[in-house]
């Protein structure tokens, strides 16, 4: 059996009185591409800062390719790339600067930095802005340097969290399909977004937290299959968007906006 | 559910926007701010940090408090001595060093305060001219504020007890001039953050101030020839003097009849011709010295109105040229050769940090500023040490505290040293390089600015005092010796420890922590005390001899605690790295 890419036992994370993550645990496989969703703040971030070694777990466990991620996990740093809620963008330098700097971080030599480098910001479309600074970039492009940061040590496990949010449909068309042709490589992202849309088209196992508890997790298919049983008659037999089985295992409450008689 | 319609829909239960910066909306505002102010310094007293800070805070008040006394006091010794003594022409003088202090305190002590970005306001229907008051009224209780209106204080009291009957004019003066300062302060720092955020004005402001450097810096040759041509008897210097007296007086009237027209001398006029019992005269003054804040005024205004619309200095648009897409290609791939060309020492984490912070370095006026200030420092100070015209020697310790002035300069560097990093500290967690390493490249990096700078300002030191005992020298070198590394071990614990957010684009408006700028002085003084005792009874015992080995002994084990800290960096990065990716990413 293969280790696993990604394995939690028990994640949990307080802060103070308020439990964000509550014993979450879940397993992803090697080359799946993992969507993982929930309400604004369900604890996905929270999850993912624990997954990359940005925060610490109050109690659980976390292993990255079968390895536990502690503070010296050095060796393991170098498997992962993250796209980070912050982006963890340098503002002062350039996007070549940047990237420079993050490959060489990464144990990159000098020869591939460089060569990565181009490629990426040729592919991001960024190559026609080296006079910018980063400071200088639109929310947008630096999403994109963000990500080109994320992959240029060629990781076997990527964590985005919100990868897509303002950036425009071409380049996220692109962006999709670097990353489908990751997953055919082998690689395993591990991806959190609002847009639901783009987990269905991208993702083959979906979890859902919700107030910091895991509430569903398995295949896309599965959890159609699941939520369907729920439903009575024709409802269940039709075919399940994602957002249909979202709304379904948080509970939406769409119908409280209509409450709001005094907004135009 | 409840009905949060029916009759309140559409703008029922609003306050009407009418009413100016005093109508009910602004002053709802005012008052809506208020609490946010509040709120946000109670929370804060939530953690131990928080407290730490108001702690710090109330020493830092209480020591702005003692330093405005001292100038007060001094402000209003000098000028009831030349109001009573009639010397009108050097009042000027006097409200010329004011108004200097008043503008370059502000740079001086940046890392000492923390302002209030008011820039969150514009999501709201804030009037400008609320906008603008709320941005005057919040700058009130910084550091110039406080030391120039203490020192206004002096001169009032000081001309009230030389001459009562000029309070009126003398409290007139002092307003509008207060107000001038107050004004002025704010529109340069705005318009420099402004330059400061686009590339190519940058570049300019940059290379200006380099012009300046170097500028003072050629100074010292004409200087250093001034002195020794001094080595003349009392009488030939006194022909001397007379001579110069002389030949300069044309000048000198000159200079007085521009200065008269100045906001310094417009003020210092306004009493004069009080005294002169000129109303008319003086009224003129005060109206002109109220031009120039009014003019001011308008120029933080139209600063301040950008802001007000919208424009965000922090995504100021660069100014690209536009080509074709195979020729930008081309150049991008040109620009790549050449980066990777100017690469410093090796491929590794170490010379990717120390590329990396040159390049920030010089893209950073206010930290190239801070490490260019001791240079200005030791030129300006070191005159103290030349007495009797030269004739008398030099202090023989003049070197080290020379060096001490260079040192200050690194505060925000050595002990802040993550501070610009921003969202960018989540990639040190992020990537496998230890923490460790970072901050050594950044020690290594610190360490090399801080010997270059130390190298200039004691060949400044010995080109302007002359070259001390060798002993002396070799005593100095052994101090920094000692220093460096204490300042390091204590900077990187305190960068981990209690590190604040530097907008490296902005030399104000910055937020800065009173905790991490206390505690890193106490650490100095520490390190100067030491230095301090280990010098004076070397030099009492007369074996200066003595001193190197002593420092060099200290340094010894300040490397080794430098060391036993940088091993333990990654178990204190690895603990707090919530809590300084929180404090580094923090946006509002």
């Amino acid at each position: 059996m293969d280790t696993a890419a990604i394995q939690t036992h028990g994640l949990t994370r307080r802060f103070g009185a308020l439990t964000a993550v509550d014993d979450v645990t879940f397993s992803v496989a090697p080359g799946q591409f993992f969507g993982f969703l929930g309400p604004n703040g369900a604890g996905k971030s929270t999850t993912i800062k624990m997954l990359t070694g940005l925060l610490e777990p109050t109690a659980g466990t976390v292993e990255i390719l079968g390895q536990p991620f502690g503070a010296g996990a050095l060796e393991l740093k170098r498997q992962i790339g993250v796209v980070p809620e912050g982006m963890a963008l340098l503002g002062r330098l350039t996007a070549t600067e940047y990237l420079h700097f993050v490959g060489r971080m990464y144990g990159l030599d000098r020869e591939t930095t460089n060569q990565r480098t181009q490629e990426l910001l040729e592919f991001m479309q960024l190559a026609n802005e080296n006079k910018k600074l980063v400071t200088d970039f639109s929310h947008g492009m630096q999403k994109k340097l963000a990500l080109a940061a994320a992959v240029i040590h060629g990781p076997k496990v990527l964590f985005l969290d919100e990868p897509f949010e303002g950036v425009d449909a071409i380049a996220a068309g692109m962006l999709k399909a670097m990353l489908q042709g990751m997953i055919h490589r082998g690689a395993t992202i591990f991806l959190t977004t609002h847009v639901l849309e783009i987990v269905e088209r991208l993702c083959s196992h979906v979890a859902i937290i919700s107030q910091g508890r895991l509430v569903a997790n398995g295949s896309l298919e599965a959890l159609r299959a699941g939520v369907a049983s729920t439903l009575p008659g024709a409802e269940g037999e039709q075919r399940l968007t994602l957002e249909q089985i979202f709304l379904s295992i948080v509970g939406g409450q769409q119908e409280s906006a209509q409450e709001l008689t005094w907004l135009t | 559910m409840a009905d949060l319609g029916g009759a309140n829909a559409g703008g029922a239960g609003m306050i009407g926007l009418g009413g100016g910066v005093l109508g009910r909306l602004a002053v709802a505002q005012y008052g809506a701010l208020a609490r946010l102010r509040w709120r946000m310094f109670s929370n804060g007293l939530r953690s131990n940090a928080g407290a730490l800070e108001l702690g710090a805070r109330t020493v830092s008040y209480l020591i702005y408090g003692l330093m405005g006394l001292g100038l007060g006091s001094g402000m209003g010794f000098t000028t009831y001595f030349l109001v009573s003594g009639g010397k009108w022409r050097l009042l000027p003088i006097l409200f010329w060093v004011l108004a200097f202090l008043w503008q370059a305190i502000p740079i001086m002590l940046a890392s000492f305060q923390e302002q209030f970005d008011l820039g969150i306001l514009l999501r709201f229907p804030v009037r400008f001219g609320s906008y603008m008051l709320l941005y005057l009224v919040f700058g009130l209780l910084d550091i110039s504020t406080i030391l120039g209106g203490l020192a206004c204080l002096g001169i009032w009291i000081g001309v009230a007890a030389a001459r009562p009957a000029l309070l009126g004019w003398t409290t007139l003066s002092l307003a509008v001039f207060a107000v001038f300062n107050i004004l002025l302060v704010r529109a340069v720092f705005a318009w420099i953050d402004r330059w400061l955020a686009q590339r190519k004005t940058r570049e300019i402001l940059g290379g200006l101030f380099m012009v300046g450097l170097l500028s003072l810096q050629l100074m010292n040759p004409a200087l250093y020839q001034k002195r020794h041509q001094r080595h003349k008897g009392p009488e030939e210097r006194a022909e001397q003097l007379r001579e110069a007296e002389t030949r300069y007086e044309p000048l000198l009237k000159q200079a007085d009849a521009v200065q008269q027209w100045l906001p310094p001398g417009l003020a210092a006029q306004a009493l004069r011709q009080g005294v002169e019992r000129d109303s008319l005269g003086s009224l003129t003054s005060l109206d002109t010295l109220g031009l120039y804040a009014l003019l001011v005024g308008g120029l933080l205004a139209l600063r301040l109105k950008a802001e007000y619309r919208g424009e965000n200095l922090g995504s100021a648009p660069a100014r690209v040229k536009t080509g074709s897409g195979r020729v930008r290609a081309g150049a991008a791939a040109g620009y790549e050769e050449k980066a990777a060309g100017r690469s410093l020492v090796g491929s590794g984490p170490i010379a990717a940090v120390i590329e990396k912070d040159v390049r920030s370095l010089l893209r950073t006026l206010p930290l190239l500023y801070a490490i260019g200030a001791p240079l200005l420092l030791v030129l300006v100070f070191s005159g103290v040490f030349i007495k009797n015209g030269g004739q008398t020697p030099v202090f023989p310790l003049s070197l080290p505290i020379c060096m001490v002035y260079a040192q200050l300069g690194f505060t925000q560097i050595f002990y802040n040293n993550l501070g610009t990093e921003g969202a960018g500290i989540q990639l040190y967690f992020l990537s496998p390089t230890p923490m460790r390493t970072v901050l050594l490249a950044k020690n290594l990096f610190h360490s090399f600015l801080f010997c270059v700078v130390a190298l200039v300002a004691g060949v400044l030191a010995c080109l302007r005092l002359g070259v001390p005992d060798p002993a002396v020298i070799a005593a100095t070198a052994a101090w920094l010796l000692f220093a460096l590394p204490c300042n390091l071990a204590a900077g990187n614990i305190f960068s981990l420890k209690m590190p604040y957010r530097v907008n490296p684009g902005r030399i104000s408006r910055q937020r800065g922590s009173q905790a991490n700028a206390l505690l890193s002085l106490l650490v100095q003084l520490c390190v100067l005390a030491v230095g301090a005792a280990a010098f004076a009874a070397c030099w009492f015992l007369d074996r200066m001899g003595l001193a190197t080995p002593i420092f060099l002994a200290l340094a010894v084990g300040a490397v080794f605690a430098w060391r036993r800290v940088l091993d333990n960096a990654d178990g204190i990065a690895y603990r707090r790295r919530d809590a300084l990716m929180a404090t580094l990413m923090k946006t509002e």
